[in-house]
C-alpha cells in the first residue's frame, strides 16, 4: 500500500474533523436543563399543533418538562400580552410572525436576544446556517435575532382540477384572468367559483398579493396609498371576485372557514395559506383533485407573498437557557424533516433537499405542486402584509375594513380607500 | 362596654378578608383603569403623555359612537325578547306542575352551557354555505340567510342567541317570583269572576314586577357587557355591524396596544352599566309593593 503525503495530510485533517466534531457533540449536554421546566406559549395553528404532538419526544430528549399553554392566533397575542405588559414570566417561549408584529415587539423589548444562543450554544448538528436568509433577516431588528424560522408559508391557490376540466378551463394566467375564470366557472358548476379571507382583521394575508401583482404599494413617499390607482384596482378585483363568485357571509371568513369549504368539495378555487394543504389533504378526498400554483402575475408582476412562523424566547423568561433548547429542538433539521412530511414546509434548504422529503413530494403530484410553488414564494415573494410600521396589525385592521364595506356594499372604491388613506395616515404618523 | 368592643374587633377582624377581597380584585382594578385611561401610550405600549387626550378623542371617534348604539340596539332586543319568552316560559312551567323533571331541565339546560360552546355550536348551525339552518331554509324552500355575515341581520342574530341561552334563566327567576304570589288575590279575582286575561294583566303581571325588574338588572349587567358570544361569532364584524363598545376597548387594548384608550372605553362603559343598574334600583323601589 501506498500513502501519499497529500493523502496523509488528507487524512489527518480528516480525522482532525471527525475528533473535533464528536468532540463539540460531546460538549453539548442535551441534558443540561434536566429536571427544570419550562412553558410554551402556542398558537394552535397546524405547526403548533404538530409541536404539541411532538413535545414527549424532546421532554425526553432534554429532560426538561414542556408546559404548554396553546390557543388560537388571535387569543394566543392577547395572552402574551397581559403577561409581558405585566413583566411576568409567566411564558419562557413563544411562537412569533416577525412579518406582523416583529418591529412592534422588538421595539417593545419583548423578544430577547437570541444572537448569542445561536452563536454559541447550538448542537453540532443544528445548522444554524442552514435557514434560508431572508427569513433569518426578517426576524432581525437592530442587528438582534429575535426568532429563529420554524416554516414557510403563504397564500396559495388551490383549484380542482376536475372541475376546470369537465368546464374546459385551464388555470388562469394572470390576475385580471381570474375573475373570467370565475365567471365561467359560475355558469359551468355550483360549486362556490372562488373563495378568498374577507374577515376584516384576516383578509389583508391575501390582498397583498393582490395589491402587489397590481402594482400597488401601502406606502409612497411616506403616505398611505390605497387611493393609487393600482391599489384601487386591487381593492376592486379582489371585492368583486369575493361578492360575486364568493361563499354567501364571506365577509366573515378566515382561514377555517376557507379550509372547510375546500376541503368539502364546496369550492372550485380558494386563495389560501400553504399551511392548511395538511389539513385539506388529510381526508385524501382532495388529494386527487386539486391543483397548487402562486397567486397569477399581474400588470405590476409577480410579488407573492411569502411569511414565516418564528419562535421567540420572552426577554422575562426566568429560564432562558432552557428555552433555547426547546427552541433549538423545535428548528433543528431532524424536527423540521419530521414536519415536512405533514405538510409543514420547511424553511431550511436541506430539508427541503433530503430523500424522504423527496419521496413524500413524489408519492402525489399536488405535493410536488405545493413544493414548487412555495420555492416560487420562497424566491420571488414579499413578507409585506400591511403597512411597514410599528403599528403593522392595526394597519391590517383598516386594510381588512375597506375590503369588508367594499364586499358589503356599504361603500364605493372611493370611499373605502379615502377612508383607509385617512386612517392610516394618523397611523403612520403617530409611529 | 369592653365586651361590647371586645365584640366590634372581632367583627372587624372576621370582616377584613372580604374587605381585602373587595378592594384587591375590584377596587384596584377598576381604579387602575380609571388611572390608565388619563395616560396615552405609543404602539409599543410605552407611555407617552398624561391628560384627558384619550375623552376627547372618544368624542369625535365614529367607532365609539357605533359602539355605543350597537352596544344599545342589542340590549334592549335581547332584553325585550328574553323577559317576554322567559315569564312566558315561566308560566307554562308554573302551570304545568307535573312535567317531568327531564323536561323541565332541558327548558333550562341553554343557560348551563358555557357560552363559547354556545357561540361555537351556533357558528356551525349559521354557516352560511355549509350550516343546517340555511340547508332547513333552503328545504323548505325559503331563500338562505347570511345571518352573521349579514350588516342587518347580525345584531338580531346575536339576539336571538342570547335569547335561547338566558331565557330560561329569566324563566327561573319569574317561576320563583309566582310561587310567591298569594293565592288569596287569586281566590278573590276568581270569585269576582274575572278572565284569565284580566288576572294575568291585572294582577300578576302588577304582582311579578319587582321580580322582572331583578330579572332586568341582572341581565343589563350582562347585557351591556355583552362579550364572549360576539368574539366567537364575529370579532365585531361584518364591518363592524356588531362592534359592541365591550368589544371594541378589548380590540384597542389587546390588539392595537391603545391600553389607555381603551381603558377611557372601559371606564365609560362601566359608568353605562352602574347607571342602568341605579336606574333599575330606583325602578323597582318604586314597584315594590
Amino acid at each position: 500500500m501506498y500513502i501519499t503525503r497529500r493523502g496523509v495530510a488528507c487524512l489527518t485533517a480528516a480525522l482532525a474533523t471527525v475528533w473535533v466534531t464528536s468532540a463539540a457533540a460531546q460538549e453539548f449536554d442535551w441534558k443540561a436543563h434536566s429536571g427544570e421546566t419550562i412553558t410554551f406559549l402556542a398558537n394552535s395553528n397546524p405547526l403548533g399543533q404538530l409541536l404539541i404532538d411532538h413535545a414527549d419526544e424532546f421532554e425526553e430528549l432534554t429532560g426538561i418538562t414542556l408546559e404548554v399553554d396553546s390557543y388560537q392566533e388571535q387569543q394566543m397575542r392577547q395572552r402574551l400580552m397581559t403577561v409581558m405588559n405585566a413583566r411576568s414570566d409567566e411564558v419562557d417561549v413563544f411562537m412569533t410572525l416577525p412579518s406582523r408584529e416583529g418591529m412592534q415587539f422588538a421595539s417593545a423589548g419583548w423578544y430577547a436576544d437570541l444572537t448569542p444562543y445561536i452563536q454559541d450554544s447550538v448542537s453540532p448538528d443544528y445548522d444554524a446556517d442552514g435557514f434560508g436568509k431572508a427569513l433569518m433577516d426578517a426576524a432581525t431588528f437592530d442587528g438582534q435575532l429575535t426568532a429563529v424560522p420554524l416554516n414557510i408559508e403563504g397564500p396559495l391557490l388551490y383549484y380542482r382540477t376536475d372541475v376546470f376540466e369537465e368546464c374546459g378551463l385551464d388555470a388562469p394566467s394572470s390576475l385580471e384572468g381570474l375573475a373570467d375564470t370565475a365567471a365561467k366557472l359560475k355558469e359551468c358548476t355550483d360549486l362556490t367559483p372562488f373563495a378568498s379571507r374577507g374577515l376584516a382583521p384576516a383578509a389583508p394575508y391575501s390582498f397583498s398579493a393582490f395589491m402587489h401583482n397590481m402594482g400597488g404599494q401601502y406606502i409612497v413617499d411616506g403616505e398611505s396609498a390605497m387611493c393609487s390607482p393600482e391599489a384601487k384596482q386591487a381593492l376592486t378585483l379582489y371585492s368583486d371576485l369575493l361578492k360575486n363568485y364568493g361563499p354567501p357571509g364571506v365577509v366573515n371568513y378566515s382561514f377555517q372557514q376557507l379550509t372547510a369549504l375546500y376541503s368539502a368539495g364546496r369550492s372550485a378555487m380558494s386563495f389560501e395559506s400553504s399551511n392548511e394543504f395538511g389539513l385539506i389533504m388529510e381526508s385524501g378526498d382532495r388529494l386527487e383533485d386539486t391543483a397548487i400554483v402562486p397567486l397569477p402575475e399581474g400588470p405590476g408582476g409577480s410579488h407573492p407573498t411569502v411569511i414565516g412562523w418564528g419562535m421567540a424566547i420572552s426577554a422575562n423568561s426566568a429560564n432562558p437557557d432552557a428555552a433555547w433548547y426547546f427552541l433549538q429542538w423545535a428548528s433543528s433539521p431532524e424536527m423540521q424533516a419530521k414536519f415536512a412530511l405533514e405538510g409543514i414546509a420547511p424553511p431550511r434548504a436541506a430539508v427541503a433537499d433530503s430523500a424522504d422529503y423527496k419521496a413524500w413530494l413524489e408519492e402525489s403530484p399536488v405535493r410536488q405542486q405545493w413544493h414548487d410553488a412555495l420555492a416560487i414564494l420562497a424566491e420571488t415573494g414579499t413578507s409585506e402584509i400591511g403597512y411597514p410600521i410599528i403599528a403593522n396589525p392595526e394597519s391590517r385592521e383598516h386594510i381588512g375594513q375597506a375590503i369588508g364595506d367594499m364586499l358589503l356594499g356599504t361603500a364605493s372604491v372611493d370611499q373605502a380607500c379615502a377612508k383607509a388613506d385617512t386612517a392610516l395616515n394618523e397611523l403612520i404618523a403617530r409611529d | 362596654m369592653r365586651v361590647e368592643q371586645n365584640h366590634r374587633g372581632q367583627m372587624a377582624a372576621m370582616s377584613m378578608p372580604a374587605l381585602v377581597f373587595t378592594v384587591g380584585m375590584i377596587a384596584f382594578p377598576f381604579l387602575y383603569t380609571i388611572w390608565m385611561s388619563f395616560q396615552t401610550y405609543s404602539s409599543t405600549g410605552q407611555v407617552t403623555g398624561w391628560g384627558g387626550d384619550n375623552y376627547l378623542r372618544m368624542a369625535v371617534d365614529g367607532q365609539f359612537w357605533n359602539g355605543i348604539w350597537i352596544t344599545l340596539y342589542l340590549y334592549v332586543l335581547s332584553l325585550v325578547m328574553q323577559l317576554v319568552l322567559g315569564t312566558g316560559l315561566a308560566l307554562l312551567l308554573f302551570r304545568a306542575k307535573r312535567l317531568p323533571g327531564i323536561v323541565r331541565s332541558l327548558f333550562i339546560s341553554p343557560f348551563m352551557m358555557p357560552p363559547v360552546v354556545a357561540g361555537m355550536m351556533w357558528l356551525v348551525i349559521l354557516d352560511p354555505s355549509l350550516g343546517a339552518a340555511n340547508w332547513i331554509l333552503t328545504s323548505l324552500g325559503l331563500p338562505p340567510s347570511a345571518w352573521l355575515a349579514s350588516p342587518v341581520l347580525v345584531v338580531p342574530t346575536l339576539a336571538m342567541i342570547d335569547t335561547w341561552q338566558w331565557t330560561p334563566y329569566v324563566a327561573l327567576i319569574v317561576l320563583g317570583g309566582l310561587q310567591s304570589l298569594p293565592p288569596s288575590v287569586y281566590e278573590a279575582a276568581e270569585i269576582d269572576g274575572a278572565s284569565r286575561r284580566a288576572v294575568f294583566f291585572r294582577i300578576t303581571l302588577p304582582l311579578l314586577l319587582p321580580t322582572l325588574v331583578t330579572a332586568m338588572i341582572l341581565r343589563s349587567v350582562d347585557l351591556l357587557r355583552f362579550f364572549d358570544l360576539i368574539y366567537i361569532t364575529t370579532q365585531g364584524g361584518p364591518s363592524n355591524h356588531s362592534m359592541t363598545l365591550n368589544i371594541y376597548g378589548f380590540r384597542v387594548g389587546f390588539e392595537f396596544f391603545q391600553l389607555g384608550y381603551a381603558g377611557a372605553l372601559m371606564v365609560t362603559l362601566s359608568v353605562l352599566v352602574l347607571g342602568a343598574v341605579m336606574a333599575f334600583n330606583r325602578l323597582r323601589a318604586a314597584v315594590e309593593w
